[in-house]
């Protein structure tokens, strides 16, 4: 016969909690940031074909930090909701806060009830048309959707990377401006990134039904300019 | 609809029509249902640096039911898909094409390639063949990039896919589509001839086929006509079109509505 050990409900929660911190502080941080234009995505990812970023649907991008099997479960998920979605009833249906909903259901419940928490932290970003806006929702680890109405950072050290970046953009900038400021964020006052070592995608209407695209390092380099 | 996930062992993987099966999003088919819309024809034309396709754009029932069908979409940026039989069923088909082709490129982050796509339509064509009278002939053609060259692919009724190096058809104006192509035919056609033999044999069909609508010009409706390259899928414009089809219906009406044994 097991013996079993009271744990109060906060000590369990404070467990789960740094346990999942610890998961996704191991790993690069991501920022996302509404340009004139479009949304910008920034990631630190020395894998070129490991993405963290990813095309979802027509005006929605998704961004993972953490693990990366259990963020491309979601992203894998949330491309079937939104092709499910559209074929079921119309392309112009499929919204990103039905999409942030159910991640943010699902990483709770794995939160509260799963054998480990997700130690992953989600974003569902949306270009916005004339019935919508654009948006940034932040799926936490716990569950917390947080709707981010100019730019949003994911990953460990987070709150250092929003104080660099907000300091550093005040109002809505072109790409290159914004894109500068990202990476300068995520790298810091002493440190540099190289153009290989990033990710960088944007949801920008370009007269197309279609609106991701990844930037090549050629683009990145030259938004740069450097 | 939930958040749609799955175990790795049971995952439907890249597959929109697995998925869709999956959850219930289409259904198995059996049963007979009343016949709909259909006849149709379309012709894919090989050149020396891609394909032609043109189709007609009317819907037969028992009457035209549309003078103004779009048979031939494109799938993805370098695919299209045109279908025959029935209009229903065809537009359906279209929608799981172009949504399948796109699905996996977001899933797996790389384009099915030219003849992934082809055989990826094959068991679709299957199941919707032999369980319904509702029967759905579609025709593929690409530019492939992988090859750097255009290719078609047709199928038979039950979902059998054969790849064409000159030329194929499909609907009721067959015969006579068919005719004028394989008279017509060379394997070095620049774009241009591609172009002149393709509108021919649909002015043909058009002609001889009652289910086939030829240029309409009380109303200004032509047949369609697209280009695929390695810029991709193009669709000529629409007075471009209606130039080709004046042309021919001139010659046609010196010649006294014949041909004039030679192909005019």
């Amino acid at each position: 016969m097991s013996n079993y050990f009271y744990v109060s409900p906060e000590q369990l929660i404070k467990d789960r909690a740094e346990f999942a911190q610890k998961g996704i502080a191991r790993g690069r941080s991501i920022v996302a940031a509404i340009y004139d234009v479009g949304v910008l995505m920034v990631a630190e990812n020395p894998s070129a074909s490991l993405n963290k970023i990813s095309e979802i649907y027509d005006r929605i991008a998704f961004a993972g930090v953490g693990k990366y099997n259990e963020f491309d479960r979601l992203r894998e998920a949330g491309i079937r909701w939104a092709d499910g979605t559209g074929f079921t009833y119309s392309r112009e249906d499929v919204d990103a806060r039905a999409l942030a909903n159910y991640y943010a259901q699902h990483i709770g419940d794995m939160f509260t009830e799963g054998q480990k928490p997700l130690e992953v932290e989600v974003l569902v970003a949306q270009l916005g048309t004339a019935i919508r806006p654009t948006k940034l929702f932040r799926i936490a680890y716990e569950g917390t959707i947080s709707d981010e109405t100019r730019f949003a950072v994911l990953g460990g050290d987070s709150e250092t990377i929003k104080g660099r970046f907000s300091a550093a953009e005040t109002d809505l900038e072109p790409l290159d401006v914004t894109l500068r400021n990202a990476v300068a964020a995520l790298a810091g006052a002493d440190r540099k990134i190289d153009v290989v070592d990033l990710e960088v995608c944007v949801l920008q209407d370009m007269g197309d039904r279609r609106t991701f695209t990844r930037l090549t390092d050629e683009r990145v380099a030259a938004l740069l300019g450097t | 609809m939930g958040l749609p996930l799955f175990s790795a062992s049971d995952d439907p993987g890249p597959s929109f029509l697995r998925f869709a099966e999956r959850s219930g999003l289409v259904e198995a088919r059996s049963g007979t249902e009343p016949a709909g819309r259909h006849a149709t024809t379309v012709i894919a034309v090989r050149y020396v640096g891609g394909v032609v396709m043109v189709g007609d754009r009317q819907a037969t029932s028992s009457y035209i039911a549309s003078r103004d069908v779009r048979k031939i979409e494109a799938a993805d940026r370098f695919t299209a898909l045109a279908i025959s039989g029935s209009a229903a069923r065809g537009m359906e088909f279209i929608r799981m094409a172009q949504l399948s082709f796109e699905h996996y490129e977001k899933m797996t982050d790389m384009s099915l390639s030219l003849e992934g796509k082809a055989n990826y339509l094959s068991p679709i064509i299957q199941r919707n063949n032999l369980s319904t009278p509702l029967t759905v002939i579609p025709l593929l053609a690409g530019w492939d990039p992988s090859r750097r060259d255009g290719r078609i692919f047709e199928y038979d009724g039950a979902g059998g896919c054969y790849e064409r190096r000159d030329f194929a058809t499909i609907g009721s104006g067959t015969p006579f589509a068919e005719s004028a192509l394989r008279l017509g035919f060379r394997t070095d056609l620049d774009r241009e001839a591609a172009l002149e033999l393709g509108a021919l044999a649909i002015y043909e069909a058009g002609d001889n086929d009652p289910s086939t609508g030829g240029p309409d010009f009380v109303r200004n409706l032509f047949p369609m006509v697209i280009i695929l390259d390695e810029y991709g899928f193009a669709e000529l414009p629409a007075d471009e079109v209606a130039q080709r089809f004046v042309a021919i219906n001139e010659r046609r009406t010196q010649s006294q509505g014949v041909a004039g044994g030679s192909l005019r």
